[in-house]
This record gives structure tokens, C-alpha cells and sequence, in this order.
């Protein structure tokens, strides 16, 4: 459309740059609908524990595999807007609840395919819109109703929860280790925040959570390739890969005293340029004099407070590295701040930046047992049997860099899990049964409604199903039958409930789908359950992105720069 | 146009030309080409673009400005409609869509006069009489005067304003959100403040001053609700104090507003740090150093050398060094402060001095948004330290107050939220939403609606919306071109129905039978301006109503808007459409 239609005896007028594509009206609607649906396709066979593994390779001949949604969508390159934006979706579910990628984008697809009928058929997208949000409303009560709080020192039920988070994951025949990992992982990092004391009136918001769990900083996983897998373990304490400076120095060391440093142990010029002028040859020998005695200066100032092991993130000279074999201390240079950071956290040290202000207080002495291991051809320091390591490491061992790459992936899936319920523990049924009910309280509480949003409300009822549905498909039993029994076992359900108790009554329906063998089991007993916060993200952003894409009627290519 | 017509061509330059009704038509097709682009995203069933660029960044947004910015118009006269938008987004805020399909409404309707014969200059003539009538017609008739704003009156303009956008579903909580944000910045406002501050206000003054005609009162009233400031207390509402902030993740609904709080997108700068620092039991204030400096390493200029003789001396520069920073942060940590935020680096080897004092660092924040926390909290940012002696010292007038600061993780990142402030009102909504994209259209979609309260809150009056407005002008400019006797009369007739484009527009987009509804709606209003009975005096305020299809009283419904931004959007489509109009000569240039 770069042109109006031309005026008599004239030629086009043109408004628009000739470069611009524009698509609008259905068209561009179909459109935004194909392309969702083209990318929940690519990632519907991940999902569930018959899920399938994806192998990508990138223009540089790098391969990914994984069934992690979110890493899939990443390194596909689409070139739909639309495609574009639902990509994000499973993005912004990664960072903020870091599972259910693949559950967002599928929900997400369903809905807007659930829609197309109604746009085919002239329904004007507001009121889709309009019905879409009511059902939205209506899907997060029925949650909530369904919701059962779970005691998070509950160990056992613990498991169970992440194990039907991971189960789905490749390594999901080393699932006990796994889940023990996770779950003492983020036990040991969860840290008490400070509480707002009510007296200053302080606005207790959303975000002012009781628990802390930096996962991203304070949980490392280091991998080593080699070994089983059986030989992954969560360290009660840090563990990096660094080799002590000289080998004469100790190796194994208990209840050490840990000094953390932040500058070089070398000799190291100002920063403003400064210039020296030697006129005489006695000030040559005192300039080199100087700078060996600046050295011994700082490593004097470390010994007298008699630390066993001495860290810093910068360069430790010959020189300081004799004086600490001298005193029989152990020291490692140039450890990344991020690491630096853990053993200050593991081991209870402040990190130092002027070796004239180190205090007794600085000094860590929560490490009960430091040693140095070599596994494989490399060196590695542990500093283990931490009193109350608030961070820690955890080594993978395994095969190939491919497989570790995917266990970290699973691990790191499984720690959110655990995290998020640390922060909610509130629990919802797994394998398709959240869903399930929802869609059956939709379509009861629709069929009341009236008016036209009625029917975008049943759609999204229907569309939930595709969660059950996809679960019955990959593990290859019949679908409609098992979606069928699964479907009325739910609505038999709700009957039952409201003769007992009345109109409106909401039954506490579990049944679900077994993803292994496709047989409908009762979650209740068979354990599988997800978090609150997770189920509730994944519906949100399903229903939200979709309303948006159903807004677009008008589709430009090769507008403007952004920022101009 | 493309082939050169000898005849019209007639120019010793390198170019093309193009005159009389050539032009004129030409640049009709092009505003009405820009209007259709436009046109499907007005109204509470507007729906929404989606913009694609060169390197495939997408934007998506239903704001009228936006779009056209963000397209490549090339054609001249629809550059001037494209800036029309921009205008609008300027001085209101709101009403983008609307300025551009009124102004190309009344070029198509010129157009048809010219091709009847009519001189353009009787067209303009006749425009600004329209206009004239039109802007004291509302003033008059329409405006309901809300001498003491309620809170509904606020929602509901902001619900108006926002109906039509991708929060519209979520109105109720929305509106309530921006009315808190915008009463949440309320100043009183001095003299010199009004002057410098609405400079939107006296930009709609000037622009009634190009009105030769305009009548004296009409524009001593536009720029005397914000500029009558000496008269009696005022107060003004900046929205630049109100911050929004965009965090992906969780869903709209979880957007929130921190009222008398600030969140600045930074983060500690080492982890040894509190994430949570509060006023203690006797009733201090946290204290909040604002720095624009670096707390790096001391080091001398560029090109500035140190010649010294003796070695020994090398050793005492270092260790001075070291020691000035350490100097200048120990004189920020005795001044009492509790968080020291700066918009340049922090050198590690400081870190350690804030984590034993329990402060709470965060370098590299981003300048503006600390010149905004100064104002909230009362503080100032601090550039120097040195003083007229050549001393340095750290004042601890700079410092901000406030309750608590509490670091705070937000989807991946974290954030740094700052409590209670003690200065100004300052406030800040933090946005949630499904991805970015959502997110940048939430954020334009919730700046109109902020700029609409500021508005009604600033002026104090209101209009129906709906379409009422423009169905009330109609009729009214109908029967006034009546007594005019002179031949603009055609004209003023044709600009009266020239502005039934709105209610028209809005009910093509809710896909109901607009030639109805609008002879409906005429007839209504045309009863109630004939009516000597009182009791039909309400049915001036019947508007549209989309969802259903049928007439209301619009006022009752809660659909409202500024006046002034109605009375803004008249004379800027105005004044637009007679520019092109204006327009008989085109001149291209090749280079």
C-alpha cells in the first residue's frame, strides 16, 4: 500500500518509501496465527517425559542438543515478527521462573490457533480479546482453588516435585543424584533476607520476599568431563580450578585460615604517569631496592596475621610466592572475581584490597578441610566441610561436553523449581491435570456467559487441552480416547462436587496423564506435582502474548530505524 | 507528475513543477493515504500495528505518533501530517490518531469545494469561522466544569485515554494507577516554575495567536488554566518525575506503582554489601549520597607528567594515590550516608570500605535517573568535593532521605528500590509484562493516559468523549452556517460534517452500521440543541457506544477527555489542513 489510488490523468502518488511492505487486515492476522503456530510446532515433540531431544546446528558447525524449549527457540533463527515475539515469550519465562518454556510457547500457539475460526468469521479481535482476558481471570481462580501448599522441609515431597519437573529431562536415569543436587544446592545458597521492621512504614510490595536464593551466583556448576554421571556431587563448600603458585606449598590443609585479596601481589606502577629522573647510580639500586621491599612490605603485613591459604583475584610475584612458601602458606593467584566471591561467602572472609587494612575479622575460618585434588590432567582446589556454606559448587561428571551441557541445562531447570517453591510452596497438579480442570471449569463457567465473548471464553477452555493432549501424543497412545476419559473424568468430577455441595462448587480433581505410559493416573498418588508460580507465569504469558498478536491488523515492513 | 509537462515545466532550473489543482490533489491522496494508515487504530476497538524495520527489530503500538514516525513518508504534504502527529503527542499527549483523521477529513472535504469552484482562500476563511465557532461552542456548551476533581472523573479520563490501547482490557487497574502516579507528583507551582514548566500551555497560546481571528477570551482561557499562576495556588504535576520502569516477565496485571518510591536499574557493586538498609529506631532517615564522580584510582590528567628525583618519592604518589579515594569515601561514609550511588566507576579496592560500613554501593546508574531520585529524595548530585578553599569535603545538605533502600530481584536482573522519599513527589511504576515488546507499547499506551490526567488536573475541565464532542459540533456548525450570509456558508457546512469522521471512524472500527448510529446520534444532539426544555439539556452528552452499538449518555458513562486536548486537536487539524491547503505550487529540485 505505498500508493493511494491515482488521481485521474496522474501517476501514483507516492507516500510511503517504494522499500515498505505492508500486509493488513486478515491477511495480516492469518498470518501472525501461521507463524505462531509454525514455532510451537518445532518444539511441541519436547514436552513431557516421552519428549524427544532436538540437534541444532549453527552456521559455525556447532551442535545443541537439547529438549529445553527455550534453548531451541534461541538458536532458531526466524525471520516472522510475529515468530519473533513468541520467542521472547519463552525468553521472559526462562529469566523469570526458569521452566515451562515449552508449555508457554505451545499454550501460546493453541490460543491463537483456537482463534482463527473466530477471525475467519469476522469476529472483531477486541471482543476475542475481550473473551480471552475474562477466561483468563477465570483460569487463575480455578488455580488457585486447586493449589495445595506443600511443606518445603518436606524432603520426600521435595523430590517428588522436582523429580516431575526433570523427568522430562534426558537425564532422567540419573534422576536421584540429580534431584539430591538440586535440592541441597539450593538449601545451602537460600539465604533469610532482612524482614522490613513494621515501625519505619515501610510499603511491603510484591517483590519484598523473606527468602534470598542467588542461584546464578552463589550455585556454580562446574563440569569436568569424564567419570560417570554418578560421580556428580554438591560440595558443602567451593571447589575452582587453579593450581597452587608454587609447588612447594601445602596441599592439604584442615580448619584453614583463608585470606581473600582483590590486588595484585606484585609490584605495579601509579596510575597517573609519573616520570623519575635518576642523576645518580646509588638511586638506580634504591629504585629496584624499593620496589622488592614494597613486595616484602605487603607479604610481611599478610604473614603476621598467619593465614593458611591466600587468595587473590590478581598476579602474586616470584618474590611474594618465596616469602609465602617461607611461612608455609598456601596462595592462588588470579581466581575470577565471581569465585572470589563464593569462598568469601563459603568460608565466611572479607575480600581485602590493601593488605594495610587486613583485621583479624577479614580472615575465613568457616573451611574445614582445604585439599588439592587432580582429576583428570588438572589441578583443582577444594574447600570443603564448610560450617554454613551459604554457596557452593556443584561438579558434573560426565561422557562428553554435549551431555554435560544438557545436565547442566536439567540442573539448572531443577534448582528454579526447587526455588520457586522455596519462594511460594504452593504446588499444582502435573501432567496435564491443571489443565485439564481448568478447561472444565472454563467450559462450565462459559456456557453461563453470555453475549458474544462466549465464544473466545470456550476457546480458551479448549485450547488448554492441548497440554494433556501433546502429553498423550508423545507418548503414543491413542489421543481422543485418552483425552476423552481424561476430559470426562474431570467433568464427572465437577458434577459430583456440586450435587454434594451445590452450585459452584469446584472439585479437587487430580487426575492426570501418566506421560510415560499414557494411562490417566490420579497425581495425588502418583506424585507429580508443579509450582504454583510456574503453572500461573505459563497461563499468563500464554493468554497475554496471544491477545496482543490477535491486536496486530496491520503488519510494515521496512519502517524506520528505531531511536530516529 | 513523473513525466514533465512542457506546458507546467516551464522552469530554467533542474526540476519539476507541478501547480493548481494538480498539487492540490496530489497532496489530498497523500493526508487521506496517511489517514487510512492510521485510521483502523482509533477508537476503543482500534486494533493494533505492527512495525517491522531494516534489521527486523518490531515494534508493535496503536499510538497514532508512533506510527507515523516510525513509517518512512516521503511525500511532502504527508510529512506535514506526520509532524501534526508529533505536535499532538507534544502539547497533549493523547489524541494522536484523531488530529490526523480530522485534518485529512477536512482536506478531502476542501478539496471537493475546490473542484465546485470555491477559491481556496474562501476555504480557509471559512475554515478558521468553523473553528472560531467551534472552540466557543465547546467552551460554552460542552465543557463541564469539575471544579473539585474527583478521583472518577480522573479514572475515567484516563480509562477513555487508554480503551483504546493494549492495556485496555486491564482499564480499571490501569486508570486507578495512573491517577495515584500523577497525584503522586503533586507540587505547588510558583510563578516562574508556570512559566518555565508549561511552556506547553503558552505553546497553545501561540498557536491561537496565528489565529488572526481568534477571539481574545477563548485564547486567554486556553493558556489561562496553566498560566494564570499568580492568581490563586496552582499546582503543577511533572511527569518527568514519574519513572517507569520495564521489567519482562510475570503479567500485566503485576505492573505496580511505588508511591513516594523510586527503583533505579542498578545493582550492588559488590555481593559483601546489605541488600536491605532501613531508617533506624530513632527515626533517622536512610541517607542516600548521590555522586557524579568516579571513585576510581586518583589519577592525573591526560598529558600531565611527574618528574621527581627521588625514587623514594614514587612510593609516597602511590600510596597518595590510593589514599585520596579513600579520603574522599571516608568523608561520604562519616557524613552519615547509607547508600552511595554514582553514575561513574567504584574501584574494587574501595568496595571494601562500603561492605564494612554496611552501605550499600552501586556504580555506573544511569545520570538521569539520579537527577530525579535528588529530587525525590531532597538530595542533590554531587559533581566535586573540592570547595572555594581548595579543600575537600563532602556537604551532608547533598544527602538524599528516604525509609528503606532494599535490593531487589527482578526476573533475572536486579533492582534497586528506594522507599518513602522525603523530598519532592517522585514515583515509579514498574511495568510487567509478556515480553518487550508488550512492555514498549504498555509504556506509550500509559504515557498518554498520565499526560491526560496531568491535563484535566491542570485545567480542571472536561468533554464528553465517544464521539459526543464532535456529533454536538456537527449539528452546532450546521445550523450556524445557517446565518451566515456570505459564501464560506457551504464551507462551514462542509467543515460541520467534516468532524462526524470521528464517531464515523469509531463505528466502522467496531464493525457496527456507521450511517445509522451517526444520523442517530445527530438527531439526538439536534433535538437537544433545538429543545427549549431543560430536561433535553443532557442530551448533549450522548456519544457512542461501541460495544453495544447504540447511543448513551457519555458523560454518565464515564468516557471522557480534557478539554483542552479536544480544543488543541481542533485547532491543530485546522490549522494543518489550511497549510496544505494553502498549498498551489510544488517545486521539486533534483540535486
Amino acid at each position: 500500500m505505498a500508493s493511494a489510488g491515482p488521481p485521474p490523468g496522474m501517476g501514483p502518488i507516492m507516500v510511503l518509501n517504494s522499500k515498505t511492505q505492508r500486509t493488513h487486515g486478515r491477511q495480516a492476522q492469518i498470518a501472525n496465527i501461521a507463524a505462531a503456530r509454525a514455532v510451537a510446532d518445532i518444539i511441541r515433540s519436547t514436552l513431557g517425559p516421552r519428549s524427544m531431544l532436538k540437534m541444532l546446528l549453527d552456521p559455525m558447525g556447532g551442535i545443541v542438543i537439547t529438549n529445553d524449549g527455550n534453548c531451541i527457540l534461541r538458536e532458531v533463527d526466524v525471520s516472522h515478527p510475529t515468530a519473533k515475539s513468541m520467542i521472547e515469550l519463552s525468553r521472559a519465562q526462562d529469566e523469570e521462573v526458569g521452566d515451562g518454556t515449552t508449555s508457554v510457547i505451545i499454550l501460546a500457539g493453541e490460543m491463537l490457533i483456537n482463534a482463527e475460526p473466530f477471525v475467519r468469521s469476522n469476529v472483531h479481535p477486541t471482543v476475542i480479546v475481550r473473551g480471552y482476558n475474562y477466561a483468563l481471570q477465570e483460569a487463575l481462580t480455578i488455580c488457585e482453588k486447586l493449589a495445595t501448599t506443600v511443606d518445603i522441609h518436606d524432603a520426600d515431597r521435595m523430590k517428588a516435585l522436582v523429580q516431575s519437573c526433570i523427568g522430562t529431562k534426558f537425564s532422567s536415569r540419573w534422576n536421584d543424584i540429580m534431584i539430591d543436587m538440586a535440592l541441597k544446592a539450593v538449601i545451602t545458597v537460600a539465604r533469610e533476607t532482612p524482614t522490613m521492621s513494621g515501625t519505619s512504614g515501610c510499603v511491603n510490595d510484591v517483590y519484598s520476599q523473606k527468602m534470598e536464593v542467588d542461584i546464578k551466583r552463589y550455585a556454580k556448576v562446574e563440569k569436568i568431563p569424564g567419570g560417570e554421571i554418578a560421580d556428580c556431587a554438591v560440595l558443602s563448600g567451593v571447589m575452582f580450578n587453579k593450581d597452587v603458585t608454587h609447588s612447594k606449598m601445602r596441599r592439604r590443609i584442615e580448619n584453614p585460615r583463608i585470606l581473600l585479596l582483590d590486588s595484585p601481589l606484585e609490584y605495579k606502577k601509579g596510575e597517573s604517569q609519573t616520570n623519575v629522573e635518576i642523576t645518580d647510580e646509588e638511586d638506580w639500586n634504591t629504585l629496584l631496592k624499593m620496589e622488592e621491599e614494597y613486595v616484602e612490605n605487603m607479604c610481611m603485613e599478610i604473614i603476621a596475621f598467619k593465614p593458611d591459604i591466600v587468595i587473590t583475584e590478581k598476579g602474586v610475584s616470584d618474590l611474594a610466592q618465596h616469602y609465602f612458601a617461607k611461612a608455609n602458606i598456601t596462595a592462588f593467584r588470579r581466581l575470577r572475581k565471581t569465585d572470589n566471591n563464593r569462598v568469601a561467602r563459603a568460608t565466611g572472609a572479607t575480600i581485602v584490597s590493601r593488605t594495610d587494612e587486613i583485621r583479624e575479622s577479614d580472615i575465613g575460618t568457616g573451611c574445614g578441610l582445604f585439599e588439592m585434588r587432580k582429576i583428570g590432567e588438572e589441578y583443582f582446589a577444594f574447600f570443603e566441610e564448610c560450617k554454613d556454606p551459604k554457596a557452593c559448587t556443584i561438579i558434573l561428571r560426565g561422557g562428553s561436553k554435549d551431555v554435560l551441557n544438557e545436565i547442566e541445562r536439567n540442573l539448572t531447570d531443577a534448582m528454579l523449581v526447587v526455588r520457586n517453591v522455596v519462594f511460594d510452596p504452593r504446588l499444582l497438579p502435573g501432567g496435564g491435570a491443571t489443565e485439564m480442570a481448568v478447561s472444565v471449569g472454563l467450559r462450565k463457567a462459559g456456557l453461563k456467559l453470555e453475549g458474544v465473548q462466549q465464544g473466545p471464553f470456550l476457546a480458551v477452555g479448549e485450547a488448554m487441552e492441548v497440554i494433556p493432549r501433546t502429553l498423550s501424543e508423545n507418548c503414543g497412545v491413542s489421543v481422543i480416547r485418552t483425552v476423552t476419559q481424561l476430559r470426562a473424568k474431570h467433568a464427572a468430577a465437577c458434577e459430583e462436587a456440586e450435587k454434594e455441595r451445590g452450585e459452584g462448587a469446584f472439585p479437587k480433581c487430580n487426575w492426570g496423564i501418566d506421560g510415560t505410559t499414557g494411562k490417566l493416573v490420579d497425581m495425588e498418588e502418583f506424585g507429580i506435582w508443579e509450582p504454583f508460580s510456574v503453572k500461573i507465569q505459563t497461563i499468563k504469558t500464554a493468554v497475554e502474548s496471544a491477545c496482543m498478536i490477535l491486536r496486530i491488523d496491520d503488519i510494515v515492513f521496512g519502517s524506520k530505524k528505531k531511536g530516529y | 507528475m513523473s513525466a514533465p509537462n512542457p506546458a507546467s515545466s516551464g522552469l530554467f532550473i533542474n526540476g519539476q513543477r507541478e501547480t493548481g489543482q494538480d498539487v492540490r490533489v496530489g497532496n489530498v491522496t497523500a493526508a487521506l493515504a496517511v489517514a487510512n494508515i492510521v485510521k483502523t487504530s482509533l477508537g476503543p476497538v482500534g486494533l493494533d500495528k505492527m512495525l517491522v524495520d531494516d534489521i527486523g527489530d518490531v515494534l508493535i503500538t496503536n499510538d497514532g505518533a508512533t506510527i507515523l514516525k516510525s513509517l518512512e513518508v516521503e511525500h511532502p504534504a504527508a510529512r506535514v501530517l506526520v509532524d501534526l502527529a508529533k505536535l499532538q503527542d507534544q502539547e497533549v499527549g493523547d489524541g494522536t490518531t484523531s488530529v490526523v483523521i480530522i485534518a485529512s477529513e477536512l482536506l478531502r472535504r476542501g478539496n471537493d469545494l475546490v473542484k465546485n469552484g470555491i477559491h481556496p482562500t474562501t476555504i480557509i476563511s471559512g475554515y478558521r469561522m468553523a473553528l472560531k465557532a467551534a472552540v466557543s461552542y465547546i467552551k460554552k456548551e460542552m465543557v463541564v466544569n469539575v471544579s473539585e476533581l474527583g478521583d472518577e472523573h480522573l479514572i475515567n479520563a484516563a480509562r477513555t485515554s487508554m480503551s483504546s490501547k493494549i492495556i485496555g482490557r486491564e482499564t480499571d487497574f490501569f486508570s486507578r494507577l495512573a491517577v495515584d502516579a500523577v497525584k503522586s507528583v503533586k507540587m505547588n507551582a510558583t510563578a516562574a516554575d508556570v512559566a518555565g514548566y508549561d511552556a506547553m500551555g503558552s505553546g497553545g497560546h501561540g498557536g491561537g495567536e496565528r489565529l488572526a481571528e481568534e477571539p481574545t477570551s477563548a485564547s486567554a482561557s486556553a493558556g489561562g488554566t496553566t498560566t494564570g499562576g499568580g492568581k490563586k495556588q496552582r499546582y503543577k504535576y511533572p511527569l518527568s518525575a514519574i519513572h517507569i520502569l520495564k521489567a519482562h516477565g510475570k503479567s500485566s496485571m503485576e505492573s505496580n506503582l511505588i508511591d513516594g518510591g523510586f527503583a533505579i536499574n542498578a545493582m550492588r557493586a559488590a555481593q559483601g554489601m546489605p541488600t536491605f538498609v532501613e531508617s533506624s529506631a530513632d527515626g533517622a532517615h536512610v541517607k542516600i549520597a548521590m555522586l557524579d564522580m568516579n571513585l576510581q584510582r586518583h589519577r592525573m590528567g591526560m598529558g600531565v607528567q611527574v618528574i621527581v628525583k627521588d625514587p623514594a618519592e614514587i612510593e609516597n604518589i602511590k600510596r597518595r594515590e590510593m589514599d585520596i579515594t579513600k579520603e574522599r569515601i571516608r568523608k561520604i561514609i562519616d557524613t552519615g550516608a547509607r547508600v552511595v550511588l554514582t553514575t561513574k566507576g567504584v574501584d574494587d579496592l574501595c568496595m571494601k570500605y562500603f561492605v564494612e560500613a554496611g552501605i550499600i554501593c552501586a556504580r555506573r546508574c544511569n545520570r538521569e535517573d539520579l537527577k530525579r531520585l535528588a529530587k525525590a529524595t531532597g538530595g542533590r548530585v554531587v559533581t566535586t568535593m573540592a570547595d572555594m578553599e581548595g579543600n575537600e569535603a563532602f556537604d551532608a545538605e547533598c544527602l538524599g532521605g528516604c525509609d528503606s533502600v532494599r535490593e531487589v530481584r527482578i526476573g533475572d536482573g536486579e533492582m534497586l528500590y528506594v522507599y518513602g522519599c522525603k523530598g519532592h513527589g517522585a514515583s515509579t511504576i514498574v511495568l510487567r509484562g509478556a515480553n518487550e515488546y508488550m512492555l514498549d507499547e504498555m509504556d506509550r499506551a500509559l504515557h498518554d493516559s498520565l499526560c491526560v490526567v496531568k491535563r484535566m488536573l491542570e485545567s480542571n475541565t472536561l468533554v464528553p468523549g465517544g464521539g459526543a464532542a464532535e456529533a454536538a459540533l456537527s449539528v452546532y456548525l450546521d445550523d450556524y452556517a445557517d446565518t451566515i450570509e456570505t459564501r464560506e456558508q457551504m464551507v462551514i457546512q462542509e467543515y460541520a460534517d467534516a468532524l462526524l469522521v470521528i464517531p464515523k471512524t469509531l463505528a466502522v472500527n467496531a464493525a457496527k452500521d456507521a450511517s445509522e448510529l451517526v444520523a442517530r446520534l445527530r438527531s439526538v444532539h439536534a433535538k437537544g440543541q433545538h429543545s427549549q426544555d431543560p430536561s433535553d439539556d443532557g442530551l448533549k452528552f450522548m456519544g457512542l457506544d461501541l460495544i453495544e452499538g447504540t447511543i448513551r449518555d457519555n458523560l454518565a458513562a464515564g468516557v471522557v477527555e480534557p478539554a483542552i486536548s479536544k480544543i488543541k486537536s481542533l485547532r491543530f487539524a485546522t490549522e494543518a489542513a489550511i497549510t496544505i491547503l494553502r498549498i498551489d505550487d510544488r517545486i521539486s529540485l533534483n540535486k
